[in-house]
C-alpha cells in the first residue's frame, strides 16, 4: 500500500504516543488507510462524466490549497510593514486561526464526528483511544498542509526580514496554534455531545456550527479594536481581557522575544504554548467519552408526526409550476432537513452570510456614526450574505446516501428538469429566503421602509444568482454524488460567484446612483433574467 | 474456551436474557425484525455499552476494559458497512493487521481465501465496483483472516450464490468440528435449521426457546422450523395480510 511521507513525519513522534496508551502501529495503519481513500473519489452512480478512469490517486484538497497560498501571499504585508510584533503577528495569527477553523468546521466536522468508523473498526481490537486520536491526527494532517500553503510565503520572507530567531518562533507557534485549533474544535463537539441528546443533539450541533462561526467573526472584529491607532502609534495596554483573545497570546510571542524580554508579555508567551499542551492531554483524557458520546448521533428516534401543511408547503405550490416540480421541492427540502453531513457543511457557510453584512457595516462605524451610515446607500452590502450561494448550490448536488439517485433514472419522468428546479426552489426558501427575511426585517430598522424595494430586487437577484451558479458550477443531479471527506475545496468558485455578487451589486448600486426609479428598472430586468435562466434549466 | 454467559436488562429491546454458550457449537439466532438479535451481538462486541447485567466472553468479563477479547472473535454484520474506495486486498490486509497479523502474512491468507472464493480476479479492484455477493464474500473473509475462535455471522449467506452458500455452510461445519463457535443469525429458516446445533429463539427482547431442532419439534408440534418459528411468535395471519397488501393498491382500479 501506498505509504505517506507525512506518516514518516509521523513515526518520529511514537515515543510520545507510547507513553499515552496509543497503540502507535494500529494508528498509523488507520491513518494511511484513511489518507488514501481520501485520495480517492467515490464513482458517481449515474451521468458518468468522465468515461475515462481516474487510476492516478490524487488528493482533491491539496490540489485546491493554491487559493491559500495566494491569500497567503498578500499576508506578507502583516511580517514585512514593521516591527510591532505585537499588533502584526495577533493580526496575522488571527486571520490564520479563522481560516483554519473555518475549514475545519466547514470541511472537517464529518471527520471528526464519524459514526461509520466505530462499526468497523472498534469491533477490531482497537481502543476507543487510538481511533480516536488518529481521526484528530487526520485533520491535523490537512491543517498542517493548509498551514504551510498559507504561511509558506509569509515564513520565506520573515527569514530574510526579521532572521533566523524569528523564523523558529514563526514555526514552532504555527505547529502549536494548529494543534490548538483542532483539539479546541474537538473539545467543544464534546462538550455538545456530552450535554444533549438524540434528535435535539443533531440540531444543536448545526447551531452550535453558526455560533462558532459568529464567534469566529466577532472575535476577529475584537481583536483589532484592541489596538487603538493614536497619531499612527499603534498603542496597547494590557488589560485582563486580553487573555481571553488567544491570537494576542501569538502575537505577544514575538514581541516578547524578539522586542526585548518585557514581563508584560512573558505569561501571554506561555500561554500560546501551555493552552494547546493542556488542551490534548484534555482531550486525550476525554476521548473514550467522547468516542462512546458519538453513539448518540447514529440513533434514531421516532420523530413525532407533524402537519405537512407547514408554510413551506404551501410556499411549494405557490412557486412551483407542475406536479413533478413540487415532488422534487418537497423531497429535496426533506433530503436537506435530515441529511446530517449536508447540514454539517452547509451551517457554517450560513453562519458567516447572515453575520458579514454586520460586519461590513461595524467597520463603517469606525469612520462615520450610526445615522450618516443609514441615511446613504450603504445597505447594498446586503448582498455579501449571498455568499453562501454558492456552497449551498454546490452542496446540494452530494448526498451521502447518492446511491438512491439510480430513482431518478427508474422513474417515469421524461427530462429531470423538474428535479432541477425544484431542487433549487428548495434551496431558496429553505435558506436563501430566511435569511433574507431575518436580514431584510433588521436592515429596514436600521434603514427605514424605503430600502424594501430595494430588498425585494436583493431577493430576486439572489434567485437568479442562484440559478447561475447552479449553472455553472454543478454538473451533476441533485444527491447523485458521494459526500466524499475531503471535498474539492470550494474557495475557487466561492471567489468566482463573489465576483458575481459583486457585479450584481454593482449595476444595482449604479441603478440607484443614475436614476431615482432606477430600483424599480433594475426589479424588471431581474424580472426577466430570472424567468430565462430558470427556463433555461433542463 | 470458557463459556459465554450474558445476562442483561432494563434495556428496552432486551429483557433480561441469559444464555450460556459452549464451544464447537454452531448457534442459530432467530427471530423476528426489531427482536433485539443485531442489538445481542452488537453488547457483546462492545459497540453498545449502556447495559445492565454482566456479559463474559472466554471467561473475562468484556466491561473489564481490556479489548484483547476481540483478537479472537470474527463478526460479520447485517448490513454490509465497508471502506468501498479500497480494493479487495488493501482492506482485508487492513483488517488483517488490525487483528494484528503482519503484512504479509494478512495478504497470503486473504488472497487464497479469495481465490476459494473464485474473486481472486478482482482482488485487486475497488470494492466499490464489486456485486452484492462478491462485497459479502470480501466481508466473510475478514471476519476469519484472523483465525477467529468465536465468530458473528449476521446474515452471512445474504446476496451468495446457491453454490457459494453450499461452500459456507462447509466452511462453518467444519470450523464447528475444530471446536470453534459460531453465533449465526438469519431469516433463512430451512438454513438454520439444517446446519445449528442448537437454536435460540428470541422475540421482544426475550429467548422463547432454546435447543437443538428436535427438541424444538418434540415441545411444539410442528413440522418445520419456519412453522415453529410462526407459532411461537404467535404469528398466523399471514393470508390475511397478504390479501391486504395486494388489494391496497389494487383497489385503485374499482
Amino acid at each position: 500500500m501506498k505509504d505517506f511521507k507525512i506518516l514518516l513525519l509521523l513515526d518520529r513522534l511514537r515515543w510520545l504516543f507510547a507513553k499515552f496508551g496509543i497503540d502507535y502501529p494500529i494508528m498509523r495503519k488507520i491513518l494511511q488507510v484513511k489518507l488514501l481513500m481520501d485520495s480517492r473519489k467515490a464513482p458517481a452512480i449515474i451521468g458518468q462524466r468522465n468515461k475515462k478512469k481516474q487510476r492516478n490517486d490524487s488528493n482533491q484538497f491539496i490540489q485546491s490549497l493554491w487559493i491559500y497560498l495566494i491569500i497567503g501571499c498578500f499576508m506578507i504585508i502583516f511580517i514585512v510593514f514593521g516591527d510591532h510584533f505585537l499588533f502584526q503577528m495577533s493580526l496575522y495569527f488571527g486571520v490564520l486561526m479563522f481560516m483554519v477553523m473555518m475549514s475545519v468546521v466547514s470541511d472537517f466536522s464529518t471527520v471528526l464526528l464519524d459514526t461509520r468508523d466505530k462499526g468497523m473498526i472498534l469491533t477490531k481490537p482497537v481502543n476507543s483511544r487510538t481511533l480516536g486520536l488518529a481521526k484528530a491526527i487526520h485533520v491535523t494532517i490537512y491543517m498542517f498542509y493548509l498551514t504551510i500553503a498559507f504561511s509558506g510565503p509569509a515564513l520565506i520572507v520573515s527569514l530574510f526580514k526579521h532572521g533566523f530567531l524569528f523564523f523558529i518562533l514563526f514555526i514552532i507557534e504555527l505547529i502549536f496554534v494548529n494543534i490548538l485549533i483542532v483539539v479546541l474544535t474537538a473539545l467543544l463537539y464534546m462538550f455538545v455531545l456530552r450535554f444533549f441528546d438524540g434528535e435535539k443533539l443533531k440540531d444543536v450541533i448545526n447551531y452550535f456550527q453558526i455560533m462558532l462561526s459568529l464567534g469566529m467573526a466577532i472575535g476577529y472584529q475584537v481583536l483589532v479594536r484592541v489596538f487603538e491607532f493614536v497619531d499612527l502609534e499603534i498603542v496597547f495596554n494590557l488589560s485582563w481581557w486580553h487573555y481571553l483573545i488567544i491570537p494576542i497570546w501569538y502575537g505577544a510571542a514575538f514581541e516578547y522575544v524578539m522586542n526585548g524580554m518585557d514581563r508584560m508579555y512573558l505569561m501571554l508567551t506561555l500561554f500560546s504554548i501551555a493552552v494547546p499542551i493542556l488542551a490534548i492531554f484534555y482531550y486525550l483524557k476525554l476521548l473514550p467519552t467522547f468516542e462512546h458520546n458519538l453513539q448518540k448521533l447514529s440513533s434514531v428516534q421516532i420523530p413525532k408526526r407533524k402537519s405537512t401543511k407547514s408554510l413551506f408547503s404551501r410556499g411549494g405550490k405557490w412557486i412551483c409550476q407542475s406536479r413533478e416540480e413540487r415532488i422534487f421541492y418537497q423531497f429535496a427540502h426533506k433530503m436537506m432537513k435530515n441529511e446530517r453531513e449536508f447540514k454539517l457543511k452547509v451551517y457554517p457557510i450560513l453562519g458567516m452570510s447572515i453575520v458579514i453584512p454586520f460586519i461590513i457595516l461595524f467597520s463603517f462605524l469606525r469612520e462615520s456614526n450610526l445615522s450618516e451610515i443609514t441615511a446613504n446607500n450603504s445597505y447594498i452590502i446586503i448582498y455579501f450574505s449571498g455568499l453562501m450561494i454558492p456552497t449551498l448550490v454546490l452542496m446540494v448536488q452530494h448526498s451521502s446516501n447518492y446511491k438512491g439517485a439510480w430513482i431518478y433514472k427508474v422513474a417515469p419522468l421524461g427530462d429531470l428538469s423538474a428535479l432541477k428546479t425544484g431542487t433549487l426552489k428548495a434551496v431558496l426558501m429553505n435558506y436563501v429566503v430566511p435569511t433574507m427575511l431575518f436580514e431584510g426585517v433588521l436592515f429596514t430598522i436600521l434603514y427605514g421602509g424605503r430600502i424594501i424595494p430595494d430588498l425585494f430586487a436583493v431577493l430576486l437577484a439572489f434567485s437568479f444568482l442562484t440559478v447561475l451558479c447552479f449553472q455553472l458550477f454543478t454538473p451533476s443531479l441533485p444527491f447523485s454524488e458521494p459526500m466524499d471527506t475531503v471535498q474539492q475545496s470550494q474557495g475557487v468558485k466561492t471567489f468566482l460567484s463573489l465576483i458575481l455578487i459583486v457585479l450584481l451589486m454593482g449595476v444595482h448600486y449604479l441603478a440607484i446612483r443614475l436614476w431615482d426609479y432606477g430600483v424599480y428598472m433594475y426589479l424588471i430586468v431581474l424580472f426577466f433574467a430570472n424567468a430565462l435562466m430558470w427556463r433555461k434549466i433542463n | 474456551m470458557n463459556n459465554v454467559r450474558k445476562n442483561y436488562s432494563g434495556v428496552d429491546v432486551l429483557n433480561g436474557i441469559d444464555l450460556e454458550v459452549y464451544e464447537g457449537q454452531i448457534i442459530g439466532y432467530i427471530g423476528p425484525n426489531g427482536a433485539g438479535k443485531s442489538t445481542t451481538v452488537k453488547l457483546m462486541l462492545g459497540l453498545i455499552e449502556d447495559y445492565s447485567g454482566s456479559m463474559e466472553i472466554f471467561g473475562r468479563d468484556i466491561a473489564d476494559g481490556d479489548i484483547s477479547y476481540k483478537k479472537r472473535i470474527g463478526y460479520v454484520p447485517e448490513v454490509v458497512d465497508i471502506y468501498d474506495n479500497l480494493t479487495a486486498r488493501e482492506y482485508l490486509t487492513f483488517i488483517g493487521e488490525l487483528y494484528g497479523l503482519d503484512f504479509q502474512t494478512a495478504d497470503t491468507r486473504a488472497f487464497k481465501m479469495a481465490e476459494c472464493f473464485g474473486i481472486k480476479d478482482v482482488y485487486d479492484s475497488r470494492i466499490a465496483s464489486y456485486s452484492k455477493g462478491m462485497k459479502q464474500k470480501v466481508m466473510l473473509i475478514s471476519s476469519m483472516l484472523h483465525n477467529p475462535d468465536l465468530l458473528f455471522l449476521d446474515e452471512p449467506l445474504s446476496g451468495l450464490d446457491a453454490n457459494s452458500v453450499m461452500v459456507v455452510k462447509e466452511i462453518m461445519s467444519l470450523l464447528a468440528s475444530q471446536g470453534k463457535t459460531i453465533f449465526y443469525s438469519s431469516h433463512i429458516m430451512d438454513v438454520v435449521e439444517k446446519i445449528s446445533d442448537r437454536i435460540i429463539l428470541i422475540n421482544k427482547g426475550q429467548i422463547i426457546a432454546d435447543g437443538t431442532f428436535s427438541e424444538l419439534q418434540h415441545s411444539n408440534k410442528e413440522g418445520s422450523l419456519e412453522q415453529i418459528f410462526n407459532q411461537l411468535t404467535g404469528f398466523n395471519e399471514h393470508k390475511d395480510i397478504a390479501m391486504e397488501f395486494v388489494s391496497s393498491f389494487q383497489e385503485v382500479h374499482e
